[in-house]
């Protein structure tokens, strides 16, 4: 990877973090002192280097690990705010990169009954629950939205 | 990559599908630590295949499911 992408993921990781939620690519150019053109073309590097996963419509971030730009079925309270994370080992990896104690919120996709779980000092505060991995680590990337 | 109120429950949400893998809660939390706790250090850099491979190992994650692309 780059030296460059490397420091423009991590001033977007700063960014999302600061407005709490994804940075345009407009946005992140003004803060970087870029044009918008060269900051789409960095990530998508990034995106091909799997350090984020950008919308191939679009070309905003999509996925910034553990952060979601959109809304999922995984809602994370830490810091103060409420984050999407992508899946539930992301929504445990909102609290570990923001290095605090937070709460979960999703439901259970079988019986759709809520869950709520605290985090902290790392540890789940309710052990009943399980984690569901489907597909195998060696197809991640085949399609990571779907992972 | 879901979380469930329990392992009946992620049977049963998977029907007839091939099964995947079910874990603790505690194990992915310990994961989640080590996967993530430097995503937003002011001097991250990115880690390789086998730093990430060592890190589902040491969570217990040894098994063909959890080896990464090589």
């Amino acid at each position: 990877m780059r030296q460059d992408d490397v420091e423009l993921r991590n001033r977007t990781y700063g960014l999302f973090v600061q407005l709490g939620r994804a940075p345009t690519a407009a946005e992140t150019a003004v803060a970087i002192g870029a044009n918008a053109d060269d900051v789409r073309a960095g990530w998508q590097r990034l995106h091909e280097a799997h350090a984020l996963v950008v919308d191939p419509v679009t070309g905003e971030i999509r996925m910034a690990f553990p952060f979601s730009a959109v809304p999922t079925a995984y809602r994370v309270e830490a810091g103060g705010r409420w984050w999407y994370a992508n899946c539930a080992w992301d929504a445990f990896g909102v609290c570990a990169a923001l290095a605090t104690d937070g709460r979960i919120e999703s439901s259970c996709p079988d019986c759709g009954e809520s869950i709520s779980v605290g985090i902290r000092d790392a540890r789940p505060e309710d052990d009943s629950l399980c984690f569901h991995c489907l597909v195998p680590a060696a197809s991640w990337w085949d399609d990571i939205v779907f992972t | 990559m879901n979380l469930f109120r329990s392992e009946e429950h992620a049977s049963e949400w998977l029907g007839g599908r091939a099964p995947g893998e079910t874990v603790p809660v505690v194990t992915l939390a310990e994961l989640a630590a080590a996967w993530f706790g430097d995503r937003l250090a002011p001097d991250w850099s990115p880690h390789t295949r086998e730093e990430n491979q060592a890190i589902l190992d040491r969570a217990g994650l040894t098994d063909a499911f959890w080896r990464l692309p090589g």
